[in-house]
């Protein structure tokens, strides 16, 4: 129990977030993709994934290559097969039916008055072909068509099928309360256990009935039968009532409607409560395994130095921290994700210790703190001065055998510079930069620049960072 | 009338005293403060020659294989010791006792250049309690 209660305390508002949001993420992922094949596939794609680390676990290693080749190419292929079907949720839905709707079903076909025009066509024995796309995108299944985009009515569906029309042979696909286009070509079903009676219109029904999610109507011309291909199957509809249910089923309307509706509500349900689920599953093996252990050297930056004063010498540079956490969050964790941080605002003039607490160290989420090493460092503290140096030229080079430096002059001949007391005490003279002589002669003029060593020592603010240096340059006596 | 006599010629050898050691009783205290010991010359050169500093710089090239530090002091109140400190960037590398002599007094100390030597020196002309009298800078080079 105590165990739970210690769990339940560690447990930050990131982390809900974090579960919330890629939950939601999943769920949306299903309410846009489901009922195509692109969510079928990934759901294969999942279990290869499981398949992979069982594989992994039971050391199969050559099982788990093959599976890991299949799920990496997997995803591209994903992505290049399907690119029409996630083009089409990505691009023809606006925003809030991406982040927030839940039904992917729009304008509304009049069922009606296409299985009245159906019967109507049959009676006659006019012959036609009509589609009723679902979620998946035909634009790879069907070929040619004329875009026609009117509004569904008995008269339009009956002449467009009239034998004397020149846009009847072919398929008219209905999209919402439209014929979206007509003549269109549809790809034909090889099945060789088709009844010797079925012609071209019934192969292309079902062949696209095959390829894809669409419902295809199918008037026959000798028989003036009426047929609905859906998936693998072309059956016979003898009575409206029938065609009516078929279609409204298929349009996500209905007669079925509250019974849709209650079993809609329920996939959903289960749906968003098995992504929670899944991505809490996910969070735990990632976040919550302490299994494995990375030692890492981090450099100690030391903050809220009081003004005055400055660092003369620390007895260490960097620490050693052991950091825990699951496998795959430990890998990714590189040293600059890593701060020690030591708040140095009451260290005093001299030597301080200070002990490393973990408010100390900043860490990625998920990591914790094991050990530091060393626990406590030596600070050496001094006060910052002014102190006020001659500044003497550090010749270099080698001047003409027949030349002598004359006489020389510096400006500034002293410099201001500050740094802590104790570096500074030692320090008598600040030196130029190496100034050569080789190429001097004569009189001039040259600047140089200060070497101040150590580089603790900085030139104070006011002061010149160069000199001007005036020579004379004779022949030797 | 005696005691008369007694102090006129009291008055007369007062007289004459002032006369012959006029600085010490007009003026005692400057014993410390007038007459004491001052750097009057301090140079670097090549070579001393007839007492006198040859070619003052404050460059010398290892090639010349010596550094010359002078120094004259004037006035010299009494016979006394000073000593040229030699510094290589801050570093003590030699210090040499020289003796100086009143009324006036020239000299001189040296170092051996080497290859090691090469950098920016300085010679420091103290006396034995630490007092220094001037600080004379040069450079070592190739």
């Amino acid at each position: 129990m105590e165990k739970l209660f210690l769990f339940l305390a560690s447990i930050r508002w990131q982390d809900i977030i974090d579960i919330s949001l890629n939950s939601y993420i999943l769920f949306r992922f299903y309410v846009l993709f489901r009922g195509t094949n692109v969510f079928r596939v990934l759901i294969g794609m999942t279990v290869l994934w499981f398949l992979q680390r069982i594989a992994i676990s039971l050391g199969l290693i050559v099982t788990s290559w093959v599976v890991q080749g299949i799920v990496a190419v997997g995803a591209i292929i994903i992505i290049v097969v399907f690119r029409n079907e996630i083009r089409r949720v990505l691009q023809a839905k606006n925003l809030k039916s991406i982040l927030w709707g839940l039904s992917l079903k729009s304008a509304v076909a009049p069922t009606e008055i296409i299985v009245e025009s159906v019967y109507s066509m049959a009676k006659t024995k006019c012959g036609a072909l009509l589609v009723f796309p679902g979620k998946e995108d035909l634009s790879d299944a069907v070929r040619g068509g004329t875009p026609w985009k009117g509004l569904i009515t008995k008269e339009m569906i009956t002449s467009i099928f009239w034998p004397d029309n020149p846009v009847h042979d072919g398929a008219a696909i209905v999209k919402g309360d439209q014929i979206s286009a007509v003549s269109a070509i549809l790809p034909l079903s090889d099945r060789d256990d088709l009844p010797s009676y079925y012609g071209t219109r019934h192969r292309a029904a079902l062949g696209l009935a095959e390829a894809t999610d669409a419902l295809v109507i199918v008037v026959s011309e000798e028989r003036g039968d009426v047929l609905v291909a859906k998936g693998n199957r072309l059956r016979e509809i003898r009575h409206k009532q029938t065609l009516e249910q078929k279609l409204r089923e298929h349009l996500g309307t209905a007669a079925v409607k509250k019974e849709a509706a209650r079993k809609e509500g329920l996939e959903i349900t289960l749906a968003a409560l098995l992504s929670i689920v899944f991505i809490t599953g996910i969070w735990f093996s990632v976040s919550r395994g302490q299994d494995t252990l990375v030692s890492l050297d981090i450099p100690v930056d030391y903050t809220n130095r009081a003004d005055g004063t400055e660092i003369v010498d620390t007895s260490v540079k960097s620490v050693s921290v052991v950091l825990s956490g699951s496998g795959a969050l430990v890998k990714s964790v590189t040293p600059d994700q890593v701060n020690v941080r030591l708040d140095i605002s009451n260290a005093v003039i001299g030597q301080n210790s200070f002990t490393i607490s973990p408010e100390d160290i900043s860490l990625p989420p998920g990591i914790v703190l094991r050990e530091v090493t060393p626990p406590v460092i030596d600070v050496i503290m001094d006060e910052t001065i002014r102190k006020q140096l001659p500044v003497q030229v550090d010749w270099a080079g080698k001047l003409s055998p027949d030349l002598i430096l004359l006489d020389f002059t510096i400006n500034p001949e002293t410099i201001e510079i500050t740094g802590g007391r104790r570096i500074l005490e030692k320090i008598t003279t600040v030196y130029t930069e190496k100034v050569p002589l080789d190429n001097l002669s004569g009189r001039g003029e040259i600047t140089a620049k200060f070497a101040l060593n150590p580089a603790a020592v900085k030139i104070a603010p006011g002061s010149k960072d160069k000199v001007t240096i005036e020579y004379l340059i004779r022949k030797r006596e | 009338m005696r005691y008369r006599f007694v102090f006129f010629w009291v008055v007369i050898v007062a007289v004459q005293l002032s006369l012959l050691f006029p600085f010490y009783i007009v003026n005692p205290v400057g014993a410390a403060g007038v007459n004491q010991l001052k750097l009057f010359e301090a140079v670097m050169c090549e070579e001393i020659y007839a007492d006198t500093p040859r070619n003052p710089t404050s460059v010398f090239s290892v090639s010349r294989e010596k550094a010359v530090s002078f120094s004259v002091f004037d006035p010299v109140p009494q016979k006394t010791f000073i000593y040229h400190n030699w510094y290589h960037r801050d570093v003590p590398s030699a210090r040499i006792r020289l003796q100086l002599k009143p009324p006036r007094w020239s000299t001189y100390s040296s170092i051996q250049l080497r290859k090691t030597d090469i950098g920016p020196w300085r010679v420091e002309i103290t006396d034995d309690k630490g007092k220094v009298y001037g600080v004379l800078r040069f450079s070592v080079t190739d």
